[in-house]
């Protein structure tokens, strides 16, 4: 009944777009095919790729690449979200706060800033986009509609409660009529869930449920849904990873797979109904959202086309599965991975008893971080390649029955790691190239072009820009801190920006203008200050 | 308009907590200097309002109750367990000493509701910044360790490292540093504190890592290893760098010792073009960029490209040793370094 309503106002919506076109920022079908001036959601498109067709950057000029302007915060917080690009006006965010600022010259247009919120201020991924409003989570659970044109707050509605421990920090992604939320927390044993949301009034669209409700008997809690799936319009499917059991270390009060939790699972995006789900880590204990970009890739398979969905998952697995009915492909380690028996026919790796977190502890690889985390991996359609910021480690893991079976019920403590940019060819999941990011790990996420560009960072806070090819280097630029987030690319007036940013500054890079961009610029500007 | 109502309602609480802050004990004039004495020679233990830091040091609130001033005078000269005597306490400061002892309870009780407050105020900066990594009761959570168990924690006072920590952040080991207002850094200190003393007076045996929790290994299984499989006898001597090992490390911090020594210098050599050599200390590697330390302790730099370097990483040996392990070798392991004290 509820979801034919649904479809009257979806058909409503359709028929009154034309009319509305004048005024509108972002029509939700140019999401479908962004303009190379655009940067309309939080991967730039539905695929997740981050891969651009630009091609004015090359390996051959982009040594000389430099700088067209920053943007500072000011902020400590550092940006970890992906700014969209509308009609020449970038948006992005650090919990709390939102800027507009101009693409083409990094003036802040206008900021919009919440009043103290509770809640995790862990981080925010940034915005959606629906029209003329920006959706923004803030980190006690609110979501905000905010009027792209000054900030100004057109409503709040509660997503989850922060008095339970909920907190927010995950990009809405926008589908058609329907904003595309979820929510964060496994400091308590609560439910997952994602939620659609009507970009008009907030009002619920619809709610799927990752778990039970706590206190259901021999069930699990959590499947936190904290980071932005990916959508197929022509198989109307919503991708989407889910977060981590709870009670987190300790397994033994939640026996089994522990579904929907570590899993990746497709929605129906009109009704939130269950198409299929794939559990990454069964029975996971040892903290592996596997909330990493669920990768749409149309491609050859083992001499078949298939339309794939790849992910390199925190536990420490590459995942190729058919994204038509979640059936698996390649399920193979990218890295050093030693919790495991193997993997199942299905696909799904076997988590092994010992290495279950006990008291006199036991050693973990990856560690808690795991082998990736949520900055974005790029796949280049050109090469094959599927990009990962890696991040080999050890970890020691504890938890014995004083520690309980509320929250993290145990303790961990990673004990090295190091990052290193992967190349895994998708067919089989061998490793083309590697390099080597730095100690500790780089935290960057990667952007790939046609032209043949890799754009990510290291552990010491250079932007690198690596050849697609071979990862060799080509470009470096020290910015002053680690990225904690994944560049973005778009062309304005024919030139091309390329976006990273590090602590709580947002740089821009470009080419140099020609010479006689530079000398008309000269005679004409600023004739006043003579 | 919203700020101008925040700073009104930050000079409100400001002035609160000043004022449940100053101890008013019930002899003002004679408590003085008993005060100063406590400050001197006690605080450092027993905490700056006798509430004790436990579980290694109790409480002395009430003590006058349970003692009679002989008694206490006695353990102030003579000491007691792993308190040192005082036997040099001239008889004024000792009255005085005594005199404050005595006092009422009512000023640190009051001091613990305004610290109470306090802990209240810095609980929600520290859900918000903290929680994340160290969990929600401070007790360890997604990477960060449980600060009701630090020994940094434990030898706080009244912010003096803890502050340090938060304000510096730890590179090494990713903690960002954090700007606090001193008021705001006074907030958070006294919730860790009261996390501290939650987490200590929680039935049902201790959560996290305790030195018990890591007795179960083999001693001459873990020498064999040592000497034999691990091959670290190559690099380490248990009469030599590791003599009393388990006397400066135990438990948890011992195992990651052992693991992977964090703060381990790596040394290189740096050739320049004219052939000059140059060793030192690595203060910074990465794919462009090398800069030693020399004994002097001076710092200098170069580009990779321009010279050439050799780097003696000794313990990356550790590193490669994680792909070795098994969880039996690092028990074992464990026992046996526990051995050298």
């Amino acid at each position: 009944m509820k979801h034919k309503i649904f479809g009257a106002a979806v058909l409503l919506g359709l028929t009154v777009l034309p009319q509305s076109l004048l005024s509108q920022r972002l029509n939700p079908a140019d999401i479908l095919h962004p303009a190379a001036d655009s940067w309309p959601s939080y991967h730039g498109d539905y695929s997740g790729r981050r891969h651009s067709p630009l091609t004015q950057v090359t390996p051959q000029n982009v040594s000389n690449l430099s700088l067209a302007w920053a943007f500072q915060t000011n902020q400590t917080a550092q940006i970890k979200s992906s700014p969209l690009l509308v009609d020449g006006v970038l948006y992005f965010t650090v919990p709390e706060n939102v800027w507009a600022v101009d693409a083409r010259s990094g003036h802040q247009i206008w900021h919009y800033t919440s009043p103290p919120t509770p809640g995790d201020h862990i981080g925010n991924r940034g915005v959606g986009m629906y029209r003329e409003w920006l959706y923004f989570m803030l980190p006690d659970g609110q979501l905000v509609c905010l009027n792209a044109r000054n900030g100004s707050v057109r409503w709040k509605v509660q997503i989850a409660d922060a008095s339970k421990g909920y907190w927010t920090t995950m990009a809405p992604i926008v589908i058609r009529n329907h904003v595309i939320v979820g929510v964060s927390g496994d400091l308590d044993n609560l439910t997952g869930y994602l939620r659609s949301v009507d970009p008009e009034t907030g009002q619920t669209q619809w709610q799927w449920n990752a778990t039970p409700p706590s206190g259901t008997p021999n069930s699990t809690t959590g499947g936190m849904t904290w980071m932005p799936g990916t959508y197929d319009p022509d198989l109307n499917l919503l991708y989407w990873g889910t977060g981590n059991p709870t009670p987190v270390l300790n397994g033994a009060v939640r026996p089994g797979d522990d579904l929907y939790t570590c899993s990746i699972v497709a929605l129906n995006p009109d009704t939130g109904k269950l198409a299929w789900a794939f559990s990454v880590s069964p029975h996971d204990t040892h903290d592996w959202d596997a909330v990493e970009t669920p990768v749409l890739v149309d491609g050859i398979f083992h001499g078949e086309p298939r339309k794939m969905l790849m992910q390199t998952s925190r536990n420490g697995y590459f995942f190729v599965l058919d994204r038509t009915n979640g059936k698996s492909l390649l399920t193979v380690p990218y890295g050093p991975v030693n919790w495991t028996l193997g993997v199942d026919k299905d696909g799904h790796p076997v988590p092994n008893p010992d290495k279950e977190p006990a008291p006199d502890g036991r050693l973990i690889a990856p560690d808690e971080g795991g082998l990736t985390n949520y900055r974005s991996p790029s796949f280049d359609p050109k090469t094959g390649l599927f990009i990962v910021d890696a991040h080999p480690s050890y970890g020691i893991y504890f938890a014995k029955p004083a520690d309980g079976a509320y929250g993290w019920a145990g303790a961990d403590y990673g004990l090295w790691g190091k990052g290193t940019i992967e190349a895994i060819d998708y067919r089989t999941g061998k490793i083309r190239w590697k390099h080597e990011v730095g100690e500790g790990g780089s935290g960057a996420g990667v952007l790939t072009t046609d032209s043949g560009l890799v754009f990510t960072g290291d552990a010491y806070g250079n932007l690198m820009v690596l050849d697609s090819s071979d990862g060799r280097t080509l470009w470096h630029a020290g910015t002053g801190a680690p990225m904690q987030s994944s560049p973005i690319t778009y062309e304005l007036d024919g030139r091309q920006y390329v976006l990273t940013s590090s602590g709580g500054v947002m740089f821009a890079w470009a080419l140099p203008q020609s010479a006689n961009e530079r000398k008309l610029a000269a005679t004409t500007a600023h004739p006043q200050s003579r | 308009m919203m700020k101008k109502f925040l700073v009104a309602v930050l000079f409100v609480t400001a002035g609160f907590i000043a004022s449940q802050y100053r101890p008013t004990p019930a002899h003002a004039a004679s408590a003085v200097s008993g005060v100063e004495a406590y400050a001197n020679h006690c605080a450092i233990c027993h905490g700056d309002n006798r509430e004790g830091i436990l579980p290694a040091f109790p409480p002395l609130q009430g003590i006058t109750r349970q003692m009679t001033d002989q008694q206490i005078t006695e353990i102030i000269h003579s000491g007691r367990g792993r308190m040192p005597g005082f036997p040099k306490l001239g008889q004024d400061e000792l009255t005085a000493l005594l005199q404050y002892l005595s006092t009422d309870d009512q000023p640190s009780a009051e001091a613990a509701k305004g610290s109470s407050s306090l802990a209240t105020a810095g609980g929600l900066l520290f859900q918000q910044n903290c929680a994340f990594c160290h969990g929600r009761d401070a007790e360890g959570g997604e990477s960060g360790p449980d600060l009701t168990q630090s020994r940094l924690v434990r030898r706080d006072r009244g912010g003096d490292r803890i502050s340090e920590v938060i304000r510096n952040g730890r590179p090494e080991k990713k903690m960002p540093a954090f700007h606090f207002s001193e008021q705001e850094m006074h907030s958070l200190v006294a919730f860790i504190h009261e996390a501290e003393a939650k987490a200590v007076s929680k039935p049902g045996g201790r959560r996290g890592v305790e030195v018990a929790d890591l007795q179960t290994g083999n001693v001459s299984a873990g020498r064999d290893y040592f000497n034999g499989e691990g091959r670290c006898s190559s690099c380490h001597s248990p009469s030599g760098d590791l003599a009393g090992i388990a006397s400066r490390y135990e438990g948890l911090q011992l195992e990651e010792q052992m693991l992977y020594p964090r703060e381990a210098k790596n040394h290189a050599t740096v050739t320049l073009p004219s052939g000059e050599k140059v060793t030192g200390t690595v203060a910074y590697l990465d794919e462009f960029t090398i800069a030693l330390r020399d004994s002097a302790g001076q710092y200098r730099s170069w580009s990779v490209n321009k010279v050439k370097y050799k780097l003696e990483a000794r313990v990356n040996a550790h590193a490669e040793l994680l792909g070795q392990y098994s969880d039996d070798d690092i028990h074992n392991l464990m026992a046996y370094l526990q051995t050298l004290r």
